[in-house]
């Protein structure tokens, strides 16, 4: 699905050169939540980024279904992960004047799709909040807001998820709640990649990948 | 759901910003669409009454052109006469229709503590004189008859019939008609026959100005000339001139304003940016998570170049139905400051203007929304997640 080879990710904070990645392999395949784990600073975010084609690497390549993006032009890494990569964060980034029903649409604005109602319905009731649907994110709870950022990935029918810390800001029950559904989605045919801090829920994914200081270990 | 709504959504996000910055469009949009339609229907409505005036030219003692104008339109006081002998050396030449001297003059009325402005014509050529005028009774048919402005009929609660007296005249005069209001100085005078006025100012033949009407428009030039060969001491300004001496001191005018209104503008175009930049500063982490979920660059720059020019819009429409709402305000205001401003409607409804204004400030927004959107753009997602 999406293969790492040898990435490197070097950027300059002032006179210091900050090596973020050094010489990372990963495949990401279907059927499989893969944690990735480690302190701050391991570079788990920026290996985040390298797989959502948010970011190009210094070296190495990123195989998406065998092509290289990190060649790809700006215009073709946008149409990546419009199609193909489903993005969740730990604040949620829900717009606030929005009801529940147009967060979730808010990607079909940049894809130029219009707006299945019954397949945006179908995305609230998977992440069990059809009855929410009109409510603005200010009605509702973290869990809530974290569920509707998940059908928001969910609603261009990506390949692959990608989670930064997304129980990171609810408690023990909604995490629970946030971890089960991200393993349904990987039993349902979707690669979905979690970074997370909570190594319970990491001993439950189906794969963890250790990282420190720009390598995985 | 479109780009329409979601920009809509942000600038609801940030109500009473938004509606500042729209109000701050409107008052310039005002202004631009007050000037410019105020100078649209000025310019019309001097034409038509130039139009209508019978005159061809005035006869006045050599002075400003400026005095001249606002005489012949609205009883400017000329503190100069011409004597008996210009007029009769006008009606000795051919060619003329009618000659109508105008005796024009403050009065001082120590009785009453105050100070009547007097006009003095003949009240047989008062529809060419005056061709707009609605006078509420009759035209004075005796010396002993007047007629008064709106102003002065209100402020002594005049009607037609009554009496008005003058401490130097025994009999008094009947008020034959009252002057509907003109929103001009006209409104402040008070209308005698010739005769009377020459016997009230003590100015016996005297006259501020003589209207003259020639039987062939095409002769003016030549009478014209002939006029200033042989008398001396005299100014002649054809009705033409006086037009284009006021419609150049309202291009004066007009370019003046539209200076001030584009820096208004200008300043508005300021504050629109700097609105819209705030908000594109505050939505930083928003919009790295919308270039994640698959907005584009050029997605993002429209996104805000469509929120300003929505806030420029509304301000632009605002601005009209500002305008239009305070058009009596402005041309009652107008009316008292300048010299002369041709009667009826000034500020009007024109569709094809306050489409332009509009159209105008929604350009305004596009260039206010350049820079921002840019910035906007140009926000690196990795970096904007980060929070």
């Amino acid at each position: 699905m999406i293969e790492l080879k040898d990435i490197k990710k070097t950027y300059r904070r002032g006179a210091e050169e900050v090596h973020a990645l050094r010489e990372v392999n990963l495949d990401v395949s279907r059927n499989e939540l893969l944690a990735i784990v480690g302190p701050s600073g391991a570079g788990k975010t920026t290996l985040l980024h390298m797989l959502g084609c948010l970011d190009t690497p210094t070296g190495g390549s990123v195989l998406i279904d065998g092509i290289d993006a990190a060649r790809m032009r700006e215009p073709d890494l946008v149409n990546v992960r419009r199609k193909k990569i489903g993005f969740i964060f730990q604040q949620f980034y829900l717009i606030p004047g929005l009801s529940v029903f147009r967060n979730v649409a808010l990607p079909l604005i940049f894809s130029k799709t219009s707006p299945d109602p019954q397949h945006i319905r179908s995305l609230l009731r998977i992440v069990g909040l059809e009855h929410r649907e009109e409510h603005l994110p200010s009605q509702l709870s973290g869990g809530e807001m974290q569920r509707v950022a998940i059908a928001r990935a969910l609603v261009n029918n990506p390949e692959v998820v990608l989670a930064d810390e997304p129980t990171g800001n609810l408690d023990t029950d909604n995490s629970e709640k946030i971890f089960e559904l991200l393993r349904s989605l990987a039993h349902k045919g979707l690669a979905v990649v979690m970074i997370t801090h909570n190594n319970e829920l990491a001993q439950r994914c189906d794969r963890v990948v250790h990282m420190k200081d720009g390598r995985i270990i | 759901m479109g780009f329409l709504r979601l920009a809509l959504t942000n600038l609801k996000r940030h109500r009473t910003r938004s509606l500042l910055t729209i109000v701050g469009i409107a008052a310039s949009v005002a202004v631009l669409f007050s000037i410019l339609s105020y100078n649209r229907g000025f310019e019309r409505g001097l034409v038509r009454e130039f139009q209508k005036t019978g005159i061809h030219f005035m006869v006045v003692p050599s002075g400003c052109a400026h005095e001249v104008a606002s005489l012949v339109l609205h009883g400017a006081i000329i503190p100069k006469y011409l004597d008996l002998e210009v007029v009769a050396r006008i009606s000795g030449l051919d060619g003329i229709e009618i000659i109508s001297p105008l005796l024009v003059a403050q009065l001082p009325n120590t009785q009453k503590n105050r100070v009547d402005l007097i006009y003095g014509m003949e009240m047989k050529h008062l529809r060419i004189v005056k061709p707009a005028w609605r006078v509420k009774g009759s035209v004075p048919e005796k010396d002993s008859e007047i007629i008064v402005g709106s102003e002065v009929a209100a402020h002594y609660n005049l009607k037609p019939g009554d009496m008005v007296s003058y401490p130097n005249v025994k009999t008094g005069f009947r008020v034959a008609g009252v002057l509907e209001k003109t929103d001009s100085q006209d409104d402040a005078f008070t209308y005698l026959p010739l005769s009377a006025a020459q016997q009230l100012l003590d100015k016996p033949g005297g006259a501020t100005a003589v209207g003259v009407k020639v039987k062939d428009p095409e002769l003016v030039g030549r009478i014209t000339e002939t006029l200033t060969e042989k008398v001396p001491g005299i100014q002649i300004v054809t009705m033409n001139q006086v037009m284009n001496s006021i419609l150049n001191l309202a291009a004066s005018a007009k370019a003046l304003s539209l200076s001030i209104a584009f820096i208004a503008i200008f300043i508005s175009a300021v504050g629109v940016m700097n609105s819209i930049l705030m908000t594109v500063f505050e939505r930083t982490n928003e919009i790295g998570m919308m270039r994640a979920v698959g907005a584009s660059r050029a997605d993002i720059f429209r996104m805000v170049v469509i929120e300003t020019t929505m806030l420029t819009f509304s301000g632009g429409v605002l601005g009209i139905i500002i305008s239009l709402a305070g058009s009596r305000l402005i041309e009652s205001f107008v009316r008292k400051v300048m010299p002369y401003v041709p009667s009826g409607e000034i500020l009007a409804l024109e569709p094809g203007l306050a489409a332009g204004s509009i159209m105008f400030a929604f350009f305004i927004g596009i260039a206010s929304s350049l820079y921002p959107a840019w910035k906007a753009s140009k926000i690196n997602p990795v970096e904007a997640i980060k929070g």
